[in-house]
């Protein structure tokens, strides 16, 4: 061995120890950081869309929700058959973001949601989830379900996640997640917006279509009764 | 949607919305299991008769209060009926049978004992004069509604 070979071997055992200490290190961050409580929230299992614009399951009928409240009535909420539309805000106590969620919820007053909609946050069942952690995060007069059943149904992937159903169709019209109370304001207006402005269209072209079959064309007198200015 | 709870259960027709809850909202007389129905979005702060509820129903809606009384009360002459009435007709209804008089609408109250258990069966209709279209849906949702006969207390200590 020469004593270039030499110098080689005691570097390659330095720099071993090296790498053993960082690990180490990184070990010890990562166990403390978890023993701090971070990486405890809960995250979505698979991808989720970033807004509540038509998602995967938009189209899918919807489902009626059956479960307890906080102060344990056993409760049912319709959705299906509605005369309104209906928010389902599926919630957790350990999601950090959810936290802004809540507090914007429980606020009362104008959510600034489209007139006569109506918010449903939904937790899962009290075999998975703290009732008395929803019951300190539930402001009196919320309409909070703790339902396993309804994460099924929907295919929540993880919280927050929200889905917007159309009481009269009985389908999901939007669905995903968002990180502020006003990203969801938002894009459930303009998703509303959207579906009028499609149904008015329809209804023009309808309305073209029947003219048109009748044989009235655009410029035909009988369009303009009181005479073209 | 069926629910049930405190020896109540329902079946929730769709369109329709229905809680069971047990507790200190009545007084000393009704202390024990209440059940509401609606076919409208029920407030989350509802008094056992419909108050803050009631107040919130369109014309055309309906609300279905089932509470209950204690046991002892069941030999008084206010509970001589025997089992809950299922049909509802139009004339069993008046303004004057309301809890909290509301412009339009009507209601009707029953006393009666079903499974050895005292219940007051409270309906109320957002507009009398709407009746003959609202009272056949609220008999499409009374017959779905079982009393269960009350648990002994030995068993009860043993749950």
């Amino acid at each position: 061995m020469t004593a270039l070979d030499g110098i080689q071997a005691a570097a390659t055992v330095l720099l071993g120890l090296l790498v053993v200490g960082l690990l180490k290190s990184h070990a010890d961050i990562l166990r403390q950081l978890h023993e701090l409580g971070a990486g405890m929230t809960e995250e979505p299992r698979r991808p989720v869309p970033v807004d509540l614009a038509p998602g995967s399951a938009t189209g899918a009928r919807a489902h009626d929700v059956a479960g307890h409240t906080p102060d344990g009535e056993a409760a049912a909420v319709a959705v299906l058959g509605a005369t309104h539309d209906t928010l389902l805000a599926f919630l957790s106590s350990g999601c950090l973001t959810c936290n802004g969620f809540w507090d914007a919820l429980g606020a009362g007053g104008d959510l600034g949601l489209p007139a006569g909609m109506r918010v449903v946050a939904v937790t899962k069942g009290p075999g998975d989830e703290s009732e008395s952690a929803i019951r300190e995060l539930a402001r009196p007069g919320q309409t909070v379900l703790m339902s396993t059943q309804a994460w099924f149904d929907y295919e929540v992937p993880g919280s927050p996640y929200f889905v917007h159903v159309s009481g009269a169709g009985g389908l999901v019209v939007g669905e995903g997640t968002a990180a502020t109370w006003a990203q969801v304001v938002g894009l459930v207006t303009r998703a509303a917006g959207d579906r009028r402005r499609r149904r008015d269209r329809e209804q023009a072209d309808q309305i073209d279509q029947e003219l048109t079959a009748a044989g009235i064309l655009p410029g035909d007198p009988s369009l303009h009764p009181g005479g073209v200015e | 949607m069926r629910i049930s709870a405190h020896g109540l259960d329902i079946d929730v027709p769709s369109g329709w919305e229905g809680r069971i809850r047990k507790g200190p909202h009545g007084t000393q007389f009704r202390s024990h299991a209440v059940l509401h129905a609606a076919d409208f979005p029920l407030s989350e702060e509802r008094g056992d008769f419909g108050s803050g509820a009631v107040e919130t129903m369109g014309a055309g809606h309906a609300f279905i209060a089932l509470i209950e009384y204690d046991a002892s009360s069941a030999g008084t002459a206010l509970f001589a009926s025997g089992g809950m009435p299922r049909e509802l007709r139009t004339d069993d209804f008046s303004p004057r049978q309301l809890q909290r008089t509301i412009a339009g609408q009507a209601g009707t109250q029953r006393f009666f004992v079903e499974e050895g258990r005292a219940f007051c069966l409270y309906v109320v209709l957002g507009s009398m004069a709407a009746r003959g279209h609202v009272v056949p849906r609220v008999n499409a949702v009374l017959p779905t509604i079982r009393i269960a006969a009350p648990i002994p207390p030995e068993q009860l200590e043993a749950m």
